[in-house]
């Protein structure tokens, strides 16, 4: 029962951020196929010269391009501060979700989730969500995983942050980790 | 005498009750086995899905969908990217979709305007799932089985004409032609002819042995005529159809007429002509002895004799004999065992049943397989194999090539597309999963990830030395590893050394850090078999297989979450009833931190280093992350990298492990980029860790710099890690200007 109240401090916070989800589209951009007609792939160059001294393993630098003549950049490697939002099909699976769960049917729940996972698969909430099902149907361990998850995919968002930190700090106490659950507690107030 | 009679008859009675029981139950279990039903996943659409009209409309076709009004269930309609679909309704193993129609618009790749216009309303529906094979999941093996009413006519009229006239009329054993069998044999002297009745030869192929002794005949007629005595006459001939044994595959043996279509044409039962039928009920007489690619002279002779008995007793014209008898054999040059149309991905199904899966359950017939096999990414991997192959390295040895190619989704570990070899629809070695090669320098994200997760150690800025150097091992052995290009570049940052994959800074790295540090990071990200502790495996004289290679770099692609790779969401018996299930997995195996700084290299491999030629074929707007890979006379080409949603391994080699002119890049890389070309997706773009931060750096000078100074790259760095100096720089006013309005245009 103590865990059944503590976790609902986490629950709660969990399900609130799940209303405000309008977090911009953060990650990468969507490229179709037919909107930008792809080049010929260019045929590959193969080198035959072969005489060089025995190597023991080779790696693959093309030997025609030493580094002083690299071409110059023209763009550099993307990131993202900000983690993905749900689309409404993924929020219409994840609200059906909420409904078997309430119902108890934990495996009909993450079945749901699991589909909104795949509409989804960067957005922090799905991850959260897939976390409380799994606290449920009492399989700590995996609700921990997916707490971690999800914040990873939470970026510079501090409320999923907040309710991510939360929900793993009663996870891991749950769990009998005390001292992960003060550190988890710990990130959730510094935000 | 009499006393000596009743007890050989009691012996005999028991005897026979054994073998009835015997008779019985091991038939019953061959009769009505019904195959699992497999399905491709089902496709989902709701407003803004990712998909082409083009995609679209394959997928509707393979799910049975008819292009028409689009008003009956079951049926489209298209005009130009605008659908109307009508859906049957299917009931999923978490619940019913109902029938619905729907209308939706395919624009830049996407779904719009997708509204329900019949039937309940809801912001996502799912498709019928494609039926993509059957297979016997209790089998080891795939099997082809045949019902009686779907093979052609002619079979079963010719196989009684050739083995067995009065297979109607006996009671499983025919005395006069045992006994016109008999005089024979002893006319010879030796058993020259057979008078087995087709019952007869079910009974040796299910029961016997193939030894002829007078016991076993004995056994053989007492069998034959229970099974008889028990079934219909059409029960038998169906078991006999799928039964009798048509040829060898090495330790596998070809049983029944529908696999012997397969192995030996390629072909389905259905699909075959008068004289490849006429083969097959030839070989019935000696499978080896006959066997059309091995004797292909005898197993003519045998043939045409059989199209003579057909002719004979009326089954075809004279001149339809004729013609057949002049054909060839037209037997395939390679074998397959399958007709399931993507044999390898189901090879790895049925792998993953056994993994996941109780063998009990799978016993239950009529089970329903749902996998993750996507169609559409599944014919982009296809085509990018079979179009790309060809035009490797020369046409000489192109001819000798194999390539894989192994898609999952990045952040469900889903399998979504497997080829095995060049031609996809060969079912036999399946190199995806089988084919254990050195990975090369895949191997080097693991070594650099080993080190950046020591902060204090390591930062993608750390200079490394690129100098050559010899390993003296205490048996007085020497080790010198070199660069592909036999250069040597002193000091490079660390970012650079595993972008342009240098392979001295790998291997001095790995050394510092330890090689069993390197090998715990491996087997973290999924590596289940023992992995060499000797310095060599820093340039990656591990071998993998490329599926395993797929698992291993999910992790990367996922910031340090391991995803067990999955084929199957579900199964359920033939009552929709689901077995247990196998969700979705994840666990965290590296600080994902220390991951994303891996990751920016290998961004940047794809943007200035070894991955670079992808964006010949690919569009600069889709950012990427890779890692090529090749080992000794290029006999592996690997390239394995992600984009936002996918993941693919691809490689390029021989089967005999001989030499090729190809690197990763040149050989694996065309494969993977034009793979990648034709599936719209969202580009790389990971999300920054809490711990990272993001810095202007001059890597020369080891210091914070401004943006718009020359050199100026912007890192990731742990908190903590990030340099303390600061350099500054004059840099030219256009320069500095430039960096003021950069972020402000774009």
């Amino acid at each position: 029962m103590k865990i059944k109240t503590t976790f609902r401090t986490g629950l709660i916070i969990a399900m609130l951020t799940l209303a405000g989800c309008a977090s911009g589209p953060g990650g990468g951009i969507y490229v179709p196929v037919g909107g930008e007609p792809a080049k010929a792939p260019e045929p590959p160059r193969t080198s035959t010269g072969e005489d060089e001294a025995p190597v023991w393993r080779k790696s693959e630098q093309p030997a025609e391009a030493p580094s002083e003549q690299e071409p110059p950049r023209t763009s550099s490697p993307s990131y993202s501060e900000t983690g993905e939002g749900l689309s409404p099909a993924a929020l219409s699976l994840v609200r059906e979700a909420e409904g078997l769960l309430k119902r108890g049917d934990t495996s009909g729940a993450i079945a749901r989730l699991e589909r909104a996972q795949r509409i989804a698969p960067r957005s922090a909430e799905v991850y959260f969500k897939l976390s409380e099902a799994y606290v449920v149907s009492n399989q700590l361990g995996s609700a921990e995983q997916f707490t971690l998850k999800g914040l990873s995919l939470a970026g510079n968002d501090t409320r999923l942050q907040r309710a991510g930190w939360s929900l793993l700090a009663d996870i891991r106490r749950a769990r009998g980790n005390v001292a992960g659950a003060d550190q988890a507690e710990a990130r959730a107030a510094a935000l | 005498m009499f006393r000596f009679c009743a007890i050989g008859l009691v012996l005999l009675a028991g005897w026979t009750v054994y073998l009835d029981a015997v008779v019985t139950s091991r038939f019953e279990g061959r009769r009505f086995e019904v195959p699992s039903r497999v399905y491709a996943r089902p496709l989902e659409l709701f407003e803004g899905a990712s998909i082409s009209a083009g995609a679209l409309e394959r997928e509707l076709q393979l799910s049975g969908f008819h292009k028409g009004a689009g008003d009956n269930p079951g049926s489209y309609q298209r005009n130009g990217g605008r659908f109307i679909i009508s859906t049957r309704g299917f009931s999923f193993p978490d619940g019913d979709e109902p029938a619905r129609k729907a209308s939706l618009t395919i624009s830049g790749d996407r779904v719009r305007n997708f509204s329900v216009i019949r039937g309940e309303a809801a912001p996502i529906i799912r498709l019928e799932p494609a039926q993509i094979g059957g297979i016997y999941p209790a089998h080891k093996e795939d099997r082809v089985l045949v019902e009686l009413g779907q093979v052609p006519a002619i079979l079963p009229a010719t196989l009684m004409a050739v083995e067995d006239r009065n297979f109607y009329d006996h009671f499983g054993i025919a005395p006069l032609s045992i006994g016109r069998a008999m005089l024979a044999n002893i006319r010879a002297g030796r058993v020259v002819q057979g008078g087995s009745t087709l019952t007869q030869q079910l009974v040796k192929n299910l029961f016997l042995t193939r030894d002829q002794t007078l016991l076993r005949k004995g056994n053989e007629a007492i069998m034959s005529v229970l099974l008889e005595l028990h079934y219909e006459k059409d029960d038998i001939l169906e078991t006999y159809l799928n039964e009798v044994y048509l040829g060898q595959a090495g330790v596998r043996s070809i049983h029944g007429f529908g696999l012997a279509s397969q192995f030996y044409f390629g072909q389905s039962l259905g699909d075959l002509d008068v004289h490849q039928i006429a083969l097959l009920v030839g070989m019935v007489k000696g499978a080896s002895y006959y066997n059309p690619r091995r004797n292909p002279d005898r197993a003519t002779q045998r043939r045409n004799l059989v199209i003579s008995e057909m002719e004979q007793a009326g089954l075809i014209e004279p001149e339809r004999a004729a013609r057949a008898r002049g054909l060839p054999l037209g037997v395939s040059e390679r074998p397959s065992y399958s007709e399931n149309r993507y044999p390898a991905y189901i090879d790895l199904v049925r792998r993953h049943l056994s993994r996941d899966y109780k063998e009990e359950d799978l016993r239950s017939e009529g089970l329903r397989i749902f996998t993750t096999l996507d169609p559409a990414i599944q014919y982009a991997a296809e085509f990018a194999v079979t179009d790309t192959l060809p035009r490797l390295g020369g046409a000489k040895l192109a001819e000798s090539l194999e390539a894989t190619l192994v898609v999952t989704s990045k952040d469900s570990g889903e399998v979504l597309a497997l080829v095995g070899g060049k031609d996809p629809r060969f079912a036999g070695f399946n190199r995806a999963l089988d084919a254990n090669r050195q990975i090369g320098s895949l191997i080097k994200p693991f070594i650099y990830l080993s080190a950046l997760q020591r902060p204090e150690r390591y930062t993608l800025m750390t200079p490394v030395l690129d100098k050559s150097f010899t390993l003296e091992f205490d048996d007085g052995r020497r080790w010198q590893p070199k660069n592909y290009d036999g250069e040597e570049r002193g000091e490079v940052p660390l970012h650079k050394a595993l972008s342009r994959s240098y392979n001295l800074p790998a291997v001095r790295v790995g050394l510092d850090v330890g090689v069993d540090v390197v090998s715990d990071t491996l087997t973290a990200f999924g590596v289940d078999t023992p992995i060499s502790q000797y310095p060599s495996m820093l340039l990656g004289s591990v071998s993998m297989s490329p599926i395993t290679v797929a698992q291993i770099y999910q992790g990367l692609a996922t910031s340090g979450f391991n995803t067990p790779l999955r084929t199957i969401r579900e199964v359920t018996d033939a009552n929709g009833e689901a077995l247990s299930r196998y969700s979705l997995e994840v666990a965290q195996v590296a600080d994902s931190a220390a991951v994303h700084l891996v990751q920016y290299a290998m961004q940047e491999t794809m943007q200035e280093g070894t991955g670079r030629s992808a964006y010949n074929t690919l569009s600069q707007q889709l950012t990427l992350a890779g890692k090529t890979g090749t080992t000794d006379d290029g006999r592996d080409s690997w390239f394995a990298g992600f984009s936002g949603d996918l993941l693919a391994v691809a490689w390029v080699g021989r089967d005999d492990n001989g030499a090729t002119v190809l690197t990763g890049a040149s050989g694996a890389l065309p494969v993977w980029s034009r793979f990648m070309a034709q599936v719209p997706q969202h580009g790389f773009s990971p999300v920054v860790p809490d711990e990272v931060n993001y810095h202007w750096v001059n890597t020369e000078r080891q210091a914070l710099t401004d943006e718009y100074c020359d050199n100026a790259r912007l890192l990731p760095f742990i908190a903590g890690s990030e340099p303390t100096q600061t350099v500054s720089c004059s840099g030219t006013l256009e320069r500095r200007i430039r960096g003021w309005f950069e972020g402000l245009f774009q």
